[in-house]
């Protein structure tokens, strides 16, 4: 019992000031979401906590005679995040988040599955090396691109349209799920897809009926990394979408909430931490398989 | 033997729900909900038709203005109103301000956007891609009277007689500082003397002045401001560059003294926000900005906006001259098919003008200075104290254009957005330069500037 303990508690030394580190922005962008202007522009007021301050116009302390509540949350108010769902897009621009990453990840999933199994397994000596070239496509920065793309976005009528990321996102998060995923296949003991050859089945059978349902920590893994790379992206989506109705959460919120050389922190805070966990909730879920995706594909 | 959830769970023998089904289940109930927005959603782009009714179209792109009111009423009251009686939809979207160059680019570049881009300065490097504005110029002059000189000297190219933009405003540049910190250091800041002494008291008391040398728009406005009040200038009026002169000297050494005893060196990596932030923390005691820190301040911190002074850019050994913080500049692209209408939009707004003026919380004064009345009269009935009647005097007597006495022209534009004038005057305040040195250098950057867009044929 003893050794478990101390090796429980050695453990417990070592990541959690990893985790305290990692957290503490999520905690900073909570505490700082309910913040009154005058608390949080008071540099001699701890900033983990709420003070007592003067309520700035458009603010109003709806707990202020809650004094049981902890931290001095009484101090705060809720007024900066009711902002941002009554005075903008921001649900619309979820609403867009969600679906532009749907559709990426489904774009990318069906190219870049095929992608990686062909160079994982079809492509002989030379599969190595387009994989390579492949992955290193992802590495072109947007900002050389959204020029050139702008032209052809324009050419196919898809100037502030979703469709034009939908189009556009797929260009980075393939060469990266296809690299990922050809790694991933290539653990895969090729006598599993023999046994099923010889017994008959297609290629794309044995893809789809003996390869595919083992692959689901790598493809999850693909999923939710194509759905990240969406979801902040910021380039093309400022570039091609103009519209405030048609913005997605990264472009939309420094637009609308980030005004010339104003910045409306407790609003900005808020805007960002819904989403993020959202996400931390997504990863959570597949914990597992998704550390089971990348590591699978580390052994190549 | 399995000791958690997980492991239970893998091996299918967990009886009870486990964090991870939960969650689970918790975001795919979520998700099926929601799903039924998605092929509503994914259809949706710009509603192509929801004013049917109306036969023109008219797209206009601007900043999101620091007065969120501005938006509102420019997009939900003016435009509408406009746009019923020229039988026009009026769609305005809107742009954070340090996306406006990178998005007027994709526009050149893609052949296609909106038919008039806002932008917040002159932008002679675009002049190719736009029409002459010359018509809306003659427009207005003949309903409310001439540009001022800082509209016509912004937008108007003297070797290619064109208006590359039309003026539509220009936004004062004042000092903002703590009258309780200066009261207490005994000095007002009237110049930039003043400043150099007071710089060091005040930092000693926790409140150093806020003067940026960093690569935005601030810092950059700053500077070339403080830079004509020693006489010292980037180009004379016959488009020359004239930076390495005694006077550029002299205003480096000021600069450096300033910093070296009365500032911190954050001031190297600030952004446009920076100087906002840190008085509107209470710690600067002086800032150079428009108004958006007051007015902030007003929302924000109601005692330190009674305790804050606004006031005209210091004087300097020879003069006191400032610059614009920001300039409204429209301009309506060659390739826009509604060029007729945009031309429209554009004079009658500024024909028209008191409404933004008003709006903006007299943020943005315009370029034709006869298109608003009794300014005096309206920053007085400001409800702070007549705090703004001195926007008035800077706005006329003590605001220059970019690239002053010459025209803003694509060597002062291609200078200004290279950041040359905050960098000339960091590497001297860091020591890396002597002030001699710092000028001189400067200069052999600028002149292959000015020789590549006179080689051009556009200065």
């Amino acid at each position: 019992m003893w050794s478990t303990l101390r090796e429980r508690g050695v453990s417990y030394l070592i990541v959690g000031p990893f985790a305290i580190v990692l957290a503490f922005p999520f905690y900073w962008m909570l505490v700082t979401a309910f913040k009154t202007n005058g608390d949080l522009y008071n540099l001699n007021n701890v900033p983990f906590t709420y003070h007592p301050s003067q309520a700035a116009v458009g603010e109003k302390l709806s707990f202020q005679h809650d004094h049981w509540l902890p931290f001095g949350f009484e101090n705060a108010t809720t007024s900066h995040i009711s902002f941002i769902f009554s005075d903008t897009n921001y649900l619309r621009w979820v609403e867009n988040t969600a679906v532009v990453g749907g559709l990426v990840v489904v774009i990318t999933l069906l190219l870049a599955v095929p992608a990686g199994y062909s160079l994982a397994r079809l492509s002989g000596r030379w599969g190595q090396s387009v994989g390579v070239g492949i992955f290193l496509t992802y590495l072109v920065p947007p900002t050389l691109l959204f020029l050139p793309l702008s032209r052809v976005i324009s050419k196919l009528g898809l100037q502030d349209r979703l469709w034009s990321l939908v189009l556009v996102y797929p260009s980075f998060t393939i060469p990266f799920a296809t690299w990922l995923l050809m790694g991933f296949f290539r653990t895969i003991p090729a006598e599993l897809e023999d046994a099923a050859l010889i017994d008959g089945c297609s290629r794309l059978k044995a893809l789809a009926r003996v390869i595919l349902p083992i692959s689901i920590p790598g493809i999850l893994t693909v999923v939710i990394f194509s759905f990240s790379l969406s979801v902040n992206e910021f380039v093309y989506a400022i570039t091609f979408i103009s519209g405030t109705k048609q913005h997605t959460i990264s472009a939309g919120v420094p637009t609308d909430l980030i005004r010339g050389d104003v910045y409306f922190w407790q609003s900005l805070m808020a805007a960002t931490l819904i989403p993020s966990i959202l996400l931390a909730l997504l990863y959570n879920s597949f914990l597992n398989r998704f550390i089971a995706g990348f590591t699978g594909g580390a052994f190549r | 033997m399995a000791e958690n959830d997980d492991e239970l769970e893998e091996l299918g023998i967990s009886t009870s729900l486990t964090r991870r089904q939960l969650v689970r289940r918790g975001l795919g109930g979520f998700l099926i909900a929601y799903a039924g927005a998605l092929p509503k959603v994914a259809a949706a782009g710009v509603p192509k038709y929801v004013h049917k009714h109306y036969k023109n179209t008219l797209k206009i792109i601007q900043w999101s203005h620091f007065v969120p009111a501005y938006d509102v009423w420019f997009d939900k009251t003016y435009t509408k109103n406009w746009g019923a009686k020229h039988d026009t939809d009026v769609q305005v979207d809107h742009i954070a301000l340090a996306q406006l160059p990178a998005r007027a680019q994709a526009e050149v570049a893609a052949q296609s956007g909106h038919d008039i881009f806002g932008h917040l300065s002159p932008q002679a490097g675009l002049e190719d891609q736009v029409i002459n504005h010359k018509e809306i110029i003659q427009e207005v002059t003949r309903k409310v009277g001439k540009v001022s000189q800082v509209g016509f000297k912004s937008c108007y190219n003297p070797k290619t007689r064109k208006w590359h933009g039309f003026p539509e405003n220009y936004v004062p540049d004042p000092i903002h500082f703590r009258k309780d910190l200066w009261n207490q250091v005994g000095i007002k800041p009237s110049t930039w003397d003043d400043v150099r002494r007071a710089a060091p008291k005040l930092k000693a008391l926790g409140h150093p002045v806020g003067l940026g040398m960093s690569n935005e728009l601030d810092s950059n406005m700053l500077l070339i401001a403080l830079m004509q009040c020693y006489g010292a200038f980037i180009q004379n009026a016959q488009a020359r560059p004239t930076i390495n002169s005694k006077n550029t000297i002299e205003a480096l050494k000021v600069m450096r003294d300033i910093y070296k005893r009365g500032m911190t060196n954050e001031v190297f990596a600030w952004t446009a926000a920076s100087n906002n932030q840190g008085y509107l923390s209470g710690r600067l005691a002086l800032a150079v900005n428009a108004i958006s820190i007051i007015r902030s301040a007003e929302d924000a911190n109601p005692a330190l906006a009674k305790n804050t002074s606004v006031a005209p850019i210091p004087r300097g050994a020879v003069q006191r001259l400032g610059l614009e913080h920001v300039m409204g500049v429209y301009t309506i692209w060659k390739f826009s098919k509604q060029k007729a209408l945009a031309t429209r939009f554009i004079a009658d707004l500024e024909i028209h003008y008191q409404g933004a003026f008003k709006n903006s919380k007299f943020y943005n004064f315009p370029a034709f200075r006869g298109a608003v009345h009794n300014y005096a009269t309206q920053l007085a009935a400001d409800p702070h104290k007549g705090k703004y009647k001195v926007l008035d005097l800077i706005a006329r007597k003590y605001t220059a254009n970019l690239g002053y006495p010459g025209f803003s022209n694509a060597a002062i534009d291609e200078i200004f957005n290279t950041w040359l004038v905050p960098q000339m005057f960091a590497q001297v305040a860091q020591g890396k330069m002597t002030p001699a040195e710092g000028a001189k250098a400067a200069e052999n950057e600028f002149k292959p500037i000015f020789a590549k867009w006179r080689a051009r044929g556009k200065i």
